[in-house]
């Protein structure tokens, strides 16, 4: 909210410059964005007289000015602008004076004449038009009041003014105008605060002679009122309240609704002016709207309603949407004789449903949004009529209507300063608690501990002890809030288990030289599709969000693999060799519902690899983590359709599926913009976590030697090795230790079709040393179940 | 010749060949030559047949110290040879120490997770245990109970991410706090980690995914000083022994008083720089008393027990942490930045 610090200061003094004063507030709860120098960018420029001009005799078009600017000689410069000429008031940069864009006038010689400054055009002062009339003609800018000669120009254009941008809390709409800007100051500086004096003058009449109101939506609106102004003299506003506006933001229409927009800005309630010629059988009826009925605002927009929307009606229909903004039927003109001055409080939801259903939002919608309330409207509709009278805008006919069913009764509360205090963790006196409230304009009696508080009618936010602490500490100072340790039970902190667990992962992935990524929890339907999964399968039908910014926040992923992949494809065309990666984090299953009917969310583990990798390389890292856990897993066959269908593999724990894992299909390779082979492994944490096996007694070391077997069998190529291990390691029991394949061979030798693979087999007893007899019959139980079960002969 | 002679001769003769033997493979060949089988010492002792018994005792001994005093030397010298040529081989298998060669990879743990790890190390260490709840939310628990009533502006469909109407995307990680108030007795000394939403557009400082990580403390007295304690301890903990924290008056709806937290600018350590805009305080986090209100609908006597809450966003703090200007670089996933973690 930008406010002119000219107009708060009216209302309370700053005694301290704008950094210190921003500090202050900033630190008492009122946030300043920041402080703009109006005047900044220009300086030395002063009020001048040209005295005499005559044309340059070296150019066509330059002229040759004196000029009295208050000093005890009068400057010559060189001007160019074509409507120069003698007598005319003109801004004057002296020598050293600076323009905006950093411009500084230097002493010099145009065409062999000397300078000694510049008369400036409205553009090269950078004034905006609104803050003065003449600064977009052509030419010179030429002052058509009386002003001293020597002056500085920034007051006659409201320069001299600085911008203060506040940052009001959500909680202290009566704060967004500059009566509660002022009433904050005055308590932050110190100072006293000077609201103006209502007072009113009427013309005699009453407004029922004029004008018929008719409210019947207490819910909606609280509170209407309404003053008719006659005699209407709808002119421009003076500079003073155009400038107040312009740094406002607004722009000045004429003084009839500047008045309105001033009270706005000043007490916070938006107000509205009727043409009351235009309201059709002069009666205001404040009403829900029926669906169907339509209205044009202000801007020109044609509006149908659905229903059920606020509305200001006349006896034909919308007249304008309440709170948001009038029609442009009744708006005011220069024509205007009789207006109507609406200031009300609507219901917050109300506007904002209707704003939002409607797509406008202005000032006044957001004024109501965030609340006004209803004990200050007549305050406001009389500070309007007073601005009537001072501006002479009309004759403020006498009477006033005034809606207001259920007053509203400010909040009392009894509280302890010793409650306050200790919650606060600061000693504060009952003293000074008592101070601070009342400056704050809350009425207070105390009696020792105990005080009874009673808001100011504009607070509509404090209705509990917590609320009045946090106002007593905002002004003894957060600063003296100390630095003290939790006492009390103590209490076992600590990671929960599926965090440590995770840890471990993290810690084991990073030690084979992963990263991890972070991708969002939204996948987009197309993503979905790329990996081509069948019809059916459940991961097409992610939980959507109902809001989506677009498609790439449409759905909650069903697998974490969209987002590794589009992560392996960005490394690889940046070209990052030997992508390592992982992600762990959320999946949602929008089908399966818990008892309070949310998703499942599951965590889950995705990994993938590209460059230096392949099959056996995702599936060793899946098989160390089993292994690292304890896990007695199996590999098995895989269905994954986004997986290459003769590298793909499943991981399976006690029947459960544990991973799947392979090579990424060359379509969705090709979908995901994937160029080369990559790998990815998708790991089911509960099941992980589940069977993994806390470690218990550990084996002591065996003592006796253990023997080596070499073994190459013969086998079909389209012999599976895995099962022939599991085969002979199940056969042989516990006195094989350990089968281990270390070489493949293929060629003419062993026969087409065939492979040699050579296995190494560790035997040991716990308890002797093996005999001959015992490595024989091993060896022998080996080979034969290779060749009885698998086709496996020993290589000749 | 006398056989005293004849040792002394073999026992020159062999000091003189072995100055000039210079491998283990000569040695041996003079040892055999000397002292094996056919060699010049045995024959000696084999020749002791012919002489007279009384001379034998005699002889015998004298040949046996000599073959010791020979072993000795050929010993010695067996050794000085094997040192020499220790000392060869390992001059010979000398590297060039310096050739770069291809590193085992360790890997690194996403950033925010870094910093993650450190909050929560922080924070467990003064007795808070970890709670996490689900992502995809009940509107009651995520606005209602923390007196987020339906028309709060917070609760704008701008901001929030809808699924339908009573369920949304979290919007914050304080909907774990109110499952905890509801569940455990207090003490509650919790530290709340997790992915928030809100329907922001992807910017250098905005993301619809976020992350935060809330505090929540209820115990009977706690003050807004303890809670300023715990936060100062938590940035002295992650940013250093210098950095003091300040506490600014602010708005929440579930906690009151509230405050927003700056800390000094780790940057300039105060002095005022362009990070923290000339003011000296970075802005970090936000905290309060934990509004009588929410602990009423949450079950708790806010007669007998008091508490605070405060939250930190983690792409912020990391961010400010490791001076990252764009917070999009969080969520790529680009090895050129995530290989620079450790």
């Amino acid at each position: 909210m930008k406010v002119s610090m000219k107009w708060l200061k009216q209302y309370a003094d700053i005694p301290m410059d704008a950094d210190s004063y921003e500090s202050r507030m900033i630190m008492t709860g009122t946030g300043v964005e920041g402080i703009d120098d109006l005047g900044a960018e220009l300086e030395n420029v002063v009020v001048g007289k040209v005295l005499t001009c005559r044309d340059h005799e070296n150019s066509d078009h330059l002229h040759v000015c004196t000029v009295d600017v208050g000093e005890a000689e009068p400057l010559q410069i060189v001007c160019g602008a074509p409507n120069v000429k003698e007598g005319l008031l003109v801004p004057v940069a002296k020598i050293g004076a600076k323009l905006p864009g950093g411009i500084t006038i230097k002493k010099g010689k145009l065409r062999g004449v000397e300078s000694q400054g510049m008369l400036c055009s409205g553009p090269e002062l950078g004034v905006p038009v609104e803050l003065y009339p003449s600064v977009g003609d052509a030419g010179l800018l030429i002052f058509h009041e009386e002003y001293p000669l020597g002056a500085d120009v920034k007051p006659i254009f409201g320069l001299d003014d600085k911008v203060i941008d506040f940052e009001i809390l959500a909680n202290r709409p009566d704060c967004l105008c500059v009566w509660g800007v002022a009433r904050e100051t005055a308590v932050a500086m110190g100072t006293e605060l000077k609201l103006p004096e209502i007072s009113v003058k009427e013309v005699g009449g009453d407004i029922s002679d004029y004008a018929k109101v008719e409210v019947s939506e207490a819910e909606l609106a609280p509170r209407y009122a309404a003053k008719v102004i006659k005699n209407v003299r709808v002119a421009p506003s003076p500079a003073w309240l155009r400038q107040y506006l312009h740094a406002a933001g607004m722009r000045s229409i004429n003084n009839v609704v500047d008045i309105t927009n001033f009270i706005m800005l000043e007490t916070g309630h938006p107000m509205h002016a009727f043409d009351l010629a235009k309201v059709r059988g002069r009666h205001i009826i404040v009403r829900k709207a029926e669906k169907g009925e339509t209205l044009t605002t202000l801007d020109g927009k044609n509006y149908e309603l659905a229903g059920g929307e606020l509305m200001i009606c006349d006896e034909v229909g919308p007249t304008g949407l309440a709170g948001i903004m009038g029609g442009e039927e009744s708006e005011i003109t220069e024509s205007t004789q009789e207006v109507l001055f609406e200031c009300a409080a609507f219901d917050r939801t109300s506007i904002r449903v209707t704003a939002r259903a409607l797509g406008i939002r202005t000032e006044a919608s957001g004024h109501f949004e965030r609340g006004v309330s209803p004990a200050t409207v007549m305050d406001a509709l009389m500070r309007a009529c007073q601005m009537v009278n001072e501006l002479d805008a009309g004759d403020v006919v006498s009477g006033v209507y005034d809606y207001y069913p259920h007053p509203i009764i400010p909040a009392t509360l009894t509280v302890s300063c010793q409650r306050m205090a200790r919650r606060a963790g600061v000693e504060i006196a009952p003293e000074e608690m008592e101070n601070i409230l009342k400056k704050l304009q809350f009425t207070v009696s105390r009696n020792g501990d105990e005080m009874v508080v009673t808001a100011p009618a504009f607070r509509q936010d404090v209705d509990q002890e917590a609320d009045i602490c946090e106002e007593v500490l905002r002004y003894a100072g957060y600063d003296l809030i100390p630095i003290t340790r939790l006492r009390g039970e103590n209490t076992m902190g600590g990671q929960n288990e599926k965090g440590r667990r995770q840890a471990a992962l993290r810690a084991q992935l990073t030690g084979m030289g992963f990263y991890e990524s972070m991708t969002f929890s939204f996948i987009s339907a197309k993503s979905i599709a790329q990996l081509g999964l069948p019809e059916d399968d459940k991961r097409n039908q992610p939980l959507m969000v109902l809001n989506p910014l677009g498609e790439d926040t449409a759905c909650m992923r069903t697998t974490l693999l969209c987002g590794l992949l589009k992560t392996l494809s960005t490394n690889i065309k940046n070209g990052n060799e030997n992508g390592r990666l992982y992600e762990m984090g959320t999946i949602f299953d929008a089908h399966n519902r818990t008892k309070e009917g949310l998703p499942t969310e599951t965590p889950a583990l995705a990994i993938g690899m590209y460059g230096d990798a392949d099959f056996y390389a995702i599936r060793g890292v899946v098989e160390a983590l089993c292994q690292k856990a304890g896990m007695a897993y199996e590999i098995a066959a895989c269905e994954e359709a986004y997986l290459h269908p003769g590298r793909r593999a499943a991981i399976l724990v006690e029947g459960e599926v544990l991973a799947v894992l392979g090579e990424i299909h060359p379509d969705a390779a090709q979908r995901f913009d994937i160029t080369g082979r990559a790998y990815v492994a998708q790991v089911n944490l509960p099941v992980f976590f589940a069977h993994s096996v806390p470690l218990g007694t550990v084996k002591s070391i065996a003592r006796f030697p253990a023997v080596n077997r070499d073994l190459a069998l013969v086998m079909k190529e389209s012999q599976q090795v895995g099962p022939l291990m599991n085969a002979i390691k199940a056969g042989c029991g516990a006195m094989l230790e350990d089968i281990r394949m270390f070489d493949v061979f293929r060629g003419a030798q062993i026969g087409e079709g065939n492979k040699s693979v050579a296995f190494s087999l560790t035997y040991r007893a716990a308890d002797h040393t093996l005999t001959d007899e015992e490595i024989t019959r091993l060896t022998d139980k080996a080979l034969k179940i290779a060749k009885e079960q698998f086709d496996a002969v020993l290589r000749a | 010749m006398d056989i005293r002679e004849n040792l002394q001769k073999i026992s020159e003769e062999l000091k003189q060949e072995l100055l000039a033997i210079a491998t283990v493979q000569e040695l041996e060949a003079l040892k055999v030559k000397v002292l094996g089988k056919k060699g010049s010492l045995t024959a000696l002792l084999r020749g002791m047949g012919q002489l007279s018994p009384e001379e034998r005792p005699k002889a015998g001994q004298l040949i046996n110290e000599t073959r010791e005093q020979l072993t000795a030397l050929l010993d010695e010298k067996q050794q000085a040879l094997a040192l020499k040529e220790k000392e060869e081989r390992l001059l010979k298998e000398a590297i060039d120490v310096t050739e770069p060669r291809d590193l085992p990879q360790i890997g690194a743990v996403h950033p925010m997770q870094l910093v993650l790890n450190e909050v929560l190390d922080c924070f467990t260490s003064m007795g808070f245990s970890v709670a996490e709840g689900p992502e995809v939310e009940l509107d009651h628990y995520n606005f209602e109970l923390l007196n987020l009533p339906k028309n709060h502006p917070a609760r704008d469909a701008q901001d929030t991410f809808y699924i339908d109407d009573n369920i949304v995307l979290r919007t914050h990680t304080s909907p774990v706090q109110a499952r905890t108030m509801l569940s455990q007795k207090p003490p509650i000394r919790i530290v709340c980690p997790g992915r928030v939403f809100r329907a922001d557009e992807m910017d250098a400082t905005h993301s619809p995914v976020f992350h935060q990580i809330e505090g929540l403390v209820i115990d009977k007295d706690v003050t807004m000083g303890d809670l300023k304690g715990t936060l100062d301890a938590f940035a002295k903990r992650l940013y250093g022994n210098d950095i003091e924290v300040r506490f600014r008056p602010s708005f929440f709806p579930f906690t009151e008083p509230s405050a927003e937290v700056d800390l000094t600018c780790f940057n300039c350590h105060g002095k005022g720089c362009r990070v923290c805009k000339g003011t000296g305080w970075i802005e970090v986090l936000g905290c309060g008393m934990v509004n009588p209100k929410v602990l009423e609908m949450c079950g708790i006597d806010s007669k007998v027990y008091s508490g605070f809450a405060f939250g930190i966003g983690l792409e912020r703090i990391t961010m400010l942490r490791y001076g990252i200007k764009d917070l999009r670089l969080l969520f790529e996933g680009d090895l050129r930045f995530l290989k620079q973690f450790r």
